[in-house]
């Protein structure tokens, strides 16, 4: 599993400002890595560009990003909706392949959305409307995924316990998590991969964070690593 | 929905025809050009169940020629969605023809055809049809991105899904084109019928005003705007049903 850029360079298409500048780092192991930057700093377009939602080589961007022992590239972001013309389980029944029917009740059950699964998208809460994005993502089968504030809304405690158990799950993926949130960016991930603006050269810095695999209540706040991505940003 | 839609018409016609006995009275003109109230409501008395009956005729065809039209127009504004070649000839092609007057051309279309029901019924569907085309071509060529960007990327958007998405999601931008595009069914009935047919509320009209009697006329566009008030209520009341089902 191995995923770089290199010299990546991205132009707003509507004005032509840009956004990425030369853009170097690489990520070779599984697990959970974080994208992490002030708003605007480009996390969004970087996303994209890596998942082929937005083309590498055109007349907006040039470098390269190479791809090793992936297939399916996934971005989820968190004002996705579902359909409303049925309940939300109908709609993550149809999306779930049937060899993931386990897991999907499992994701269900992990994020506390069982009371909601009767009613329509539209009715939940902006946290619920996350969680359910994120479970129908999960059960899909991808390699990598990047989620766009995929988490926004839900409180402290059962953003640690989904993150906790994707990290748990999904061992073998590359997770790419865009968040605001220094401390759980700090905390949860492994490789921080930081966006600074465009202007300031290297644009990104990798900071390492601490990587937590278990529920630690006692566990020290990682200091250090939110210092380092203060610093860095 | 449906009733007012009633009131608001009955308020209308009731100003409309105040303004006229204004006019009358104010500038006091006979009978002759503007009949007397009481004039008024005995030819409307008299002639209600011939002009209803006329009006129904009309909004028959009306109904079938819009029904039509929106059919075609799905079809058509379906295909047109896409941003491909075939998607651009439809969206050029129909935002150019609508451009032009419709009802110009019923004169070829009744030499063709002849005043029979045909022609009432393709000229109305002339009539309201482009206006039904470029709003299903508006609503459906813009992507729901939010909801569809999850099935395009799993690859699970079928052509079904994303019109389903769409015009959910626009459902009520439909019932009001749809609705309104009644009124364009009928007055393109009507103008057939003024032009050359033979049956219908606008041969009625054309007789009337070969006669200069204002009172039919008026009592005619009476009958006319309570059918179709009624009509538009209970299409966006069928609207309102097919929503409130859609979503629970």
């Amino acid at each position: 599993m191995f995923l770089s850029c290199e010299n990546l360079t991205l132009k707003y298409s509507h004005n032509g400002l840009p956004v990425l500048d030369n853009l170097c780092f690489e990520i070779t192991t599984p697990g959970l890595h974080a994208l992490f930057g002030h708003s605007g700093a480009g996390k969004t377009s970087l996303a994209r560009l890596l998942t082929g939602e937005l083309p590498v080589s055109d007349k907006f961007s040039s470098g390269a990003i190479k791809i090793r022992n992936m297939k399916t590239l996934l971005y989820s972001y968190n004002t996705e909706r579902l359909p409303g013309w049925s309940a939300i389980s109908h709609h993550l029944d149809k999306i779930t392949p049937a060899s993931r029917k386990t897991q999907k009740d499992d994701l269900i059950t992990l994020f506390g959305l069982e009371p909601y699964m009767d009613q329509p998208f539209n009715r939940l809460s902006l946290g619920q409307k996350n969680r359910i994005n994120l479970v129908r993502y999960l059960v899909q089968d991808f390699d990598l995924l990047v989620m766009d504030e995929s988490l926004a809304n839900v409180d402290e405690r059962m953003r640690e316990k989904i993150i906790l158990n994707i990290k748990t799950l999904y061992p073998d993926r590359l997770l790419l998590y865009i968040s605001h949130n220094l401390i759980e960016v700090a905390k949860f991930c492994d490789q921080i991969i930081v966006l600074r603006a465009v202007t300031r050269q290297p644009q990104c810095i990798v900071v390492q964070g601490q990587n937590h695999r278990g529920y630690q209540p006692t566990a020290q706040l990682p200091e250090r690593t939110m210092l380092e991505l203060m610093n860095a940003a | 929905m449906l009733l007012r839609r009633i009131y608001q018409f009955l308020i209308i016609y009731c100003a409309g025809i105040l303004l006229l006995f204004l006019l009358k009275y104010g500038l006091q003109l006979s009978d002759y050009v503007i009949p007397s109230p009481i004039e008024l409501w005995q030819t409307g008395c008299a002639e209600f169940v011939r002009y209803f009956k006329d009006v129904a005729d009309t909004l028959r065809v009306a109904v079938i020629g819009q029904i039509i039209s929106v059919i075609f127009a799905f079809i058509v504004g379906i295909a047109g969605r896409k941003a491909t070649w075939v998607g651009s000839i439809v969206k050029v092609a129909a935002y150019n023809v609508q451009a032009y007057p419709i009802v110009a051309l019923a004169p070829i279309i009744f030499i063709l055809l002849g005043d029979g029901f045909i022609a009432r019924l393709l000229i109305a569907s002339m009539i309201c049809y482009f206006p039904i085309l470029l709003s299903v071509i508006g609503i459906m060529s813009e992507p729901v991105v939010d909801i569809e960007h999850f099935y395009r990327c799993t690859g699970r958007l079928r052509w079904q899904l994303e019109v389903k998405i769409r015009a959910f999601e626009n459902l009520n931008k439909l019932t009001t084109v749809i609705s309104g595009s009644a009124t364009l069914a009928m007055a393109g009935t009507i103008v057939a019928e003024f032009i050359a047919a033979n049956a219908g509320i606008g041969y009625s009209i054309r007789i009337a005003l070969y006669q200069s009697d204002l009172a039919r006329i008026l009592s005619a566009l009476f009958v006319i705007g309570i059918t179709l008030s009624v009509y538009q209520g209970l299409l966006e009341w069928a609207g309102a049903l097919i929503k409130k089902g859609w979503e629970t």
